[in-house]
């Protein structure tokens, strides 16, 4: 008897915890919200705090991460990801990859149209690709260099044609480089289109009005094709105003006070506080993005000596440094392969326990003396320079001056960029969707963001094997084998952890779930009923 | 007067001229890549290089000064180079937003000081007099954006009086333009208020020591008329001076304030323009502002001829 009793309360808890449960992905891209009712309401306006004024609404042009959180809101994309970090079907219902890699063919929605009114279609996906490919200036010709050309099988089918095959291409097609925007509209715009890209996409907001620095106003699609889980139309809210507030302080406050109803990246100091205000609400996840100290190991430099960088790595504390620098914002970590990528291994932790004492081992073996460099921080960000001085008196322990200095970002960058910096330098990485887009430019030898001039013949044949591999287990393999040299036996940087994806609400709204690449999907959002 | 102004207003050209040629080298002197600091993470060399050549920056450095002034003598200040607006349409944008700060932010500090600084001169030592010094003191050592954030907390946050930051275009709401209003033009007043209300106080307390003044008193002149009659004006010449320069100061006096309650104004426009590199930009705004902060100076000259008729601007006196 008693055994029947469980058995029912056991299914009715399951069907409550079913009927409550959080969204699950669905083909059309369409989630439910956590806790939201079968029914969310419609209507409704909310203020969004971003932390910056977004700068290029072209997704030709946007170099700032800023600027995704209009994009996601104004154009769709081919494919996304979920919020667990899985690509999945968008525009896109869905692709096929032979086993050469060489070609990706795409199958399209039919049921999707511009915000001005033009058919979304292969010619159209055709015409944005070649767009970004070949325009003057477009910042995704880089990132689409492995495509060789585009056709237009059918009006519901589009062919990529690649040089060699690329495992990454749909982990950007996910982001800009795989946003549809209206051919119409951007050629009627010319060169303020950047600024003005009215109406220009398929998303489930349309940007309606644009005053640099001041507000920025998306307004609902009322013909968007996405619906939830339950088969509700998205998006639920009538318009959303997006209000740059830098300071992380005066965010905070607008959504305390309620004049705004949605804020993003919350300072660490103020997450104690936002979780014990009643009106509000917060999420957090681990991001993509990463934390590093990058080593200028050019010939000349300190750190040319592989073992200085390794010593400084052993010393660091950087359990600490996120309870205390981060106030627990994000997670430890020691490469660029984040908890949300596939190739994560968890059990991967070199540096777990701060070592001072193998620290100073690793400096004398060289035998050259104390070791003493520069820790270049950017100037105006007390944040930054706390974690500064707190790495510095972690050092202190093994014997390791860092002479901080503070440097304004754009002179930082400068010398990054010129490999001319003194000797260690703090910069933080936003993160991409798939693992080569958090290592390959910053690992691989004379790419772009190799800052510290790293140099390793077997990590670059393990990261190329990886691009080539479409088999997901094996390129798994190969990065973790990768980055055991680059993070460990000859490291190319200091990784400290991962960032956080916050997203902090006013219990006003049913607020969507929280993505790893740290963007609001505000289709999902509702007002509370 | 009126060839004077002329010959004045002559003279801004080549000024204004100097100050372009000072500008233009100095934000180029300052280490940094615009083009890298607007790549931010999408670094790609052969972009670079082709956003280097669209904007000129691949040029030797006169000529791509002689290229702007060719260009900006015909009122075209180029575009920026963040965010590809026009210069000029960057700059007219803000202004009304900014003017408005900083001249509701004037009015309130030259109508106090005048009040007040009045008052403790004629009541030296008094409590009024003690009151007006602490809070002039007070009001030279607070920091704008401190100042910023503590009338946030009280009157946003602890009160919910009024909004945290933002503005609202007075043609749009002219009350809730009106709300957004207080906060940054009382922290925006308040370092020029101390100074101002110092200047009005030490100005009238040298004006009452004067012989004619007491000559007033002797005749029998009541003291209200002697103060607003006869000290008054004369005591307002280096006030006039000194808010006079606070007016031609006025787009880039309200740089923090703009910051602290994201005030959509130039200042805004030339924090992240410095920071990001943005030559045009830069350049645009310095001009703009040494023009009117000539054109403030021109306008106190003429005052002074207004307020004190001994004061002529006759052929040798310009």
């Amino acid at each position: 008897m008693s055994r029947l009793v469980r058995a029912i309360a056991l299914i009715t808890v399951i069907a409550v915890v079913a009927a409550c449960s959080g969204p699950s992905p669905s083909g059309g891209g369409a989630t439910g919200s956590p806790g939201a009712a079968a029914k969310p309401q419609y209507g409704g306006s909310i203020v969004f705090a971003l932390e910056d004024d977004p700068i290029d609404f072209d997704p030709l042009r946007s170099r700032a991460f800023i600027d995704r959180n209009v994009h996601y809101q104004i154009y769709d994309s081919l494919v996304r990801i979920d919020e667990t970090g899985k690509i999945i079907p968008w525009l896109a219902e869905k692709w096929d990859i032979p086993a050469d890699g060489k070609t990706v063919t795409f199958t399209l929605r039919t049921d999707v149209k511009y915000h001005d009114g033009s058919a979304f279609d292969a010619a159209s996906v055709k015409w944005n690709i070649d767009r970004y490919r070949t325009a003057q200036g477009s910042a995704r010709s880089g990132e689409l260099a492995p495509v060789e050309s585009v056709e237009v099988v059918d009006s519901k089918t589009v062919k990529f044609n690649l040089k060699t095959p690329f495992s990454p291409l749909l982990s950007l097609l996910v982001d800009r480089a795989g946003m549809m925007v209206s051919q119409k509209a951007a050629e009627a715009g010319g060169q303020d289109f950047t600024r003005k890209a009215f109406k220009a996409g398929t998303g489930p907001f349309m940007l309606t009005e644009a005053v640099k620095d001041d507000h920025i106003t998306l307004e609902k699609n009322p013909a968007y094709w996405g619906k939830d889980k339950n088969g509700n139309g998205l998006p639920f809210l009538d318009k959303i105003t997006i209000k740059p507030i830098r300071s992380s302080d005066v965010r905070f406050t607008n959504l305390r006070t309620g004049d705004a109803q949605v804020a993003n990246n919350i300072a660490g100091k103020d997450i104690p506080t936002i979780k014990g205000e009643s009106g509000l609400n917060y999420q957090e996840k681990p991001a993509y993005s990463f934390r590093s100290l990058i080593p200028n190991r050019a010939k000349g430099f300190v750190f040319e000596e592989a073992k200085y960088v390794k010593a400084v790595s052993t010393a660091i504390d950087r359990k600490e440094l996120l309870e205390k620098g981060y106030f627990n914002l994000g997670v430890a970590g020691y490469s660029t392969i984040a908890p949300n990528h596939f190739a994560f291994d968890a059990s991967f932790k070199p540096f777990e326990k701060a070592d001072p004492e193998a620290a100073k081992k690793l400096v004398s073996d060289v035998g050259k003396g104390p070791l003493t460099f520069t820790l270049l921080v950017s100037s105006g960000d007390p944040v930054i320079l706390q974690i500064a001085q707190l790495i510095q008196a972690q050092l202190k322990k093994a014997d390791i001056t860092a002479n901080i200095q503070q440097l304004e970002f754009a002179q930082i960058l400068d010398q990054q960029s010129k490999k001319t910096f003194k000797d260690l330098s703090f910069v933080g990485w936003s993160g991409r969707v798939d693992p080569d887009g958090n290592t390959y430019d910053h690992i691989y030898s004379g790419r772009p963001f190799n800052d510290s001039s790293y140099s390793n013949k077997q990590v670059d044949s393990l990261l190329d094997q990886a691009r080539q591999t479409p088999d997901e287990a094996k390129r798994r393999d190969l990065y973790r084998q990768a980055e055991k040299i680059y993070v460990q036996d000859d490291p190319a940087r200091i990784w400290l952890g991962y960032g956080a994806a916050q997203l902090a609400t006013s219990k006003k709204v049913v607020a969507p779930p929280v993505y790893p690449d740290q963007i609001v999907r505000f289709q999902f959002m509702s007002m509370a009923k | 007067m009126g060839q004077y102004i002329l010959r004045r207003l002559a003279l801004m050209i080549p000024v204004a001229f100097l100050v372009t040629i000072i500008v233009f080298t100095l934000v180029r002197l300052t280490p940094g890549d615009p083009v890298l600091v607007y790549a931010g993470e999408e670094r790609d060399p052969e972009t670079l290089e082709q956003l280097r050549h669209e904007y000129g920056l691949d040029q030797p450095m006169p000529l791509q000064y002689v290229s702007w002034l060719t260009h900006a003598v015909q009122g075209d200040l180029g575009r920026s180079i963040r965010t590809r607006q026009p210069v000029t349409e960057a700059i007219f944008e803000r202004l009304p937003a900014t003017m408005e700060l900083g001249l509701a932010a004037l009015l309130i500090s030259v109508t106090i000081a005048l009040v007040v600084g009045t008052l403790s001169a004629v009541k030296r030592n008094s409590p009024l007099d003690l009151l007006a010094t602490g809070f002039t003191l007070a009001g030279v050592s607070l920091p704008n954006f401190f100042l910023g954030l503590i009338l946030i907390l009280v009157f946003a946050l602890a009160l919910r009086l009024l909004p945290p930051g933002g503005y609202t275009p007075l043609k749009d709401d002219v009350l809730d333009n009106l709300e957004h209003l207080i906060l940054p033009a009382i922290t925006l007043a308040t370092a020029s208020l101390a100074v101002n209300m110092r200047q009005v106080r030490s100005s009238m307390l040298e004006v009452l020591s004067q012989e004619y003044m007491r000559t007033a008193r002797a005749k029998g002149l009541r003291e209200r008329t002697l103060i607003l009659r006869h000290a008054f004006k004369n005591a307002l010449i280096p006030v006039v001076t000194i808010v006079g320069l606070q007016v031609g100061a006025i787009i880039e006096g309200a740089v923090i304030t703009e910051q602290v309650y994201f005030w959509p104004g130039v200042g805004k426009l030339v924090v992240d323009s410095i920071a990001g590199r943005d030559y045009p930009v830069v350049q645009g705004v310095v001009l703009v502002s040494a023009f009117s902060f000539m054109l403030s100076t021109l306008i106190v000259d003429v005052l002074y001829g207004v307020l004190d008729p001994r004061i002529s601007y006759g052929s040798r006196g310009g």
